[in-house]
């Protein structure tokens, strides 16, 4: 079954490893909450530098902006789609990983991956974060070099 | 089952986009003006990218007219991973260590992020108590009407608001001070704040930015910030209004302005 390529706004480029992930073909969505924006605090401008960046990205490949919540529309495009695997960009932010639960719970069928951002440094041991200056001391070899390698 | 249509993705201007937008978030009043911001798209970002200089970002990147970058907006959304940022600053460079103070700066992103995905409660809650004397309950909750007009009567400070209000950007050194004002000089909890600076900034994150707005609090350092007319007048250059009668509640040395923010530091508080 193909895959669909479900964007976040933390994953705007077409090199970003979900995109190798899916293949050429699979089809990308970008789902416009409202309501979600309004809770993130995010104010008009950051909209339309987000949707710049969506119109942009849909010059060169398909790529939908669909209106609504998450939990609603990512099943129903799914099976639209003929998809069978969600492929999704990791990330940090809390309401886009509690999204990612509730379709899970809600469409048991429907497989979503996450799907990692390029490392910035590679690290043997997971860092102390209590001050920025503990981390940066392990972590300053690797984010000096090339790849972080 | 009912085919979804997708949203329009092509407009005549920007200032279409924009109305389409403001009628997504039901805010017509929004769609006014068109803001002065950064430009959106990858093409975008590698014309940004290809002008940084890491060495002439170290040596002025403090002064608001040194040589930032304006990337931020880019790596916030992942338009540009810091991955590539690191690898295009270490290929502009002889020495691995021109770079380092550039590279440190994209090493505080990915700091913020790691903490966000460990412990996204401290995007929102403080992560230390306040070091300034007072409870958090003495912070005021809502953001005072003033600062988000832009009208508080410090000049360089309406300054900065209605740089941050127009174009979605400011300096980080800007930032910082009017970050402080609003917690120790007006004594506004750094929530309120963040929530402002998240509304307009076009770079917003709420794991830099509020993580940021709790390191000036003191509520994710040892100490509170704080800055005088003279630092403003020092880094900002002749854009900025320093003088002395338009900024009097600034123009203080160090040592007086904590006596006047702080008066109960190292008391029973803290």
């Amino acid at each position: 079954m193909a895959d669909l390529v479900w964007l976040h706004e933390g994953a705007l480029r077409l090199t970003h490893p979900v995109f190798a992930a899916g293949g050429p073909d699979a089809a990308t969505i970008f789902i416009w909450d409202r309501d979600r924006l309004a809770a993130s605090h995010v104010g008009i401008k950051r909209q339309l530098f987000i949707y710049e960046t969506l119109a942009e990205m849909s010059e060169s490949r398909s790529l939908d902006i669909h209106e609504g919540r998450a939990e609603e529309v990512l099943p129903r495009l799914a099976a639209q789609a003929g998809a069978g695997r969600v492929l999704v960009p990791s990330s940090p932010d809390p309401a886009l990983r509690a999204e990612i639960g509730a379709i899970r719970l809600a469409a048991p069928d429907l497989e979503i991956v996450e799907i990692e951002e390029t490392p910035f440094v590679t690290l043997a041991n997971t860092p102390d974060l209590g001050r920025f200056f503990r981390y940066w001391n392990k972590a300053r070899k690797s984010a000096l070099r090339p790849q972080g390698i | 089952m009912n085919e979804t249509i997708p949203l329009p993705t092509r407009f005549a201007d920007r200032a279409a986009m924009l109305a389409h937008l403001a009628a997504l978030s039901g805010r017509d009043e929004a769609a006014s003006a068109v803001p002065d911001i950064a430009a959106g798209g990858r093409k975008a970002a590698e014309a940004v990218l290809a002008k940084v200089d890491p060495r002439a970002y170290a040596a002025s990147r403090n002064h608001l007219d040194g040589a930032v970058t304006r990337l931020s907006p880019y790596i916030r959304h992942g338009v540009l991973s810091l991955d590539e940022v690191r690898n295009a600053a270490l290929a502009s460079v002889a020495d691995p260590k021109q770079a380092e103070k550039f590279i440190q700066e994209l090493a505080w992103r990915d700091y913020w992020q790691r903490i966000y995905l460990a412990h996204p409660e401290r995007v929102w809650t403080d992560v230390e108590s306040y070091k300034t004397g007072f409870d958090a309950a003495e912070y005021d909750a809502e953001l005072p009407a003033d600062i988000a007009a832009g009208e508080t009567g410090v000049a360089c400070i309406d300054q900065f608001i209605a740089t941050l209000v127009e174009t979605g950007y400011l300096h980080n050194h800007a930032r910082m001070y009017l970050a402080s004002y609003t917690v120790h000089w007006r004594r506004v909890s750094w929530q309120a704040g963040a929530r402002f600076f998240l509304e307009h900034l076009v770079d917003a994150d709420p794991a830099s930015n509020n993580l940021s707005w709790q390191w000036i609090a003191s509520t994710f350092s040892n100490k509170p910030y704080i800055f005088n007319l003279e630092n403003v007048a020092k880094y900002c250059g002749p854009d900025i209004n320093t003088i002395p009668r338009h900024n009097l509640v600034l123009d203080q040395s160090y040592e007086r302005l904590s006596e006047l923010l702080f008066p109960y530091m190292g008391g029973p508080h803290g």
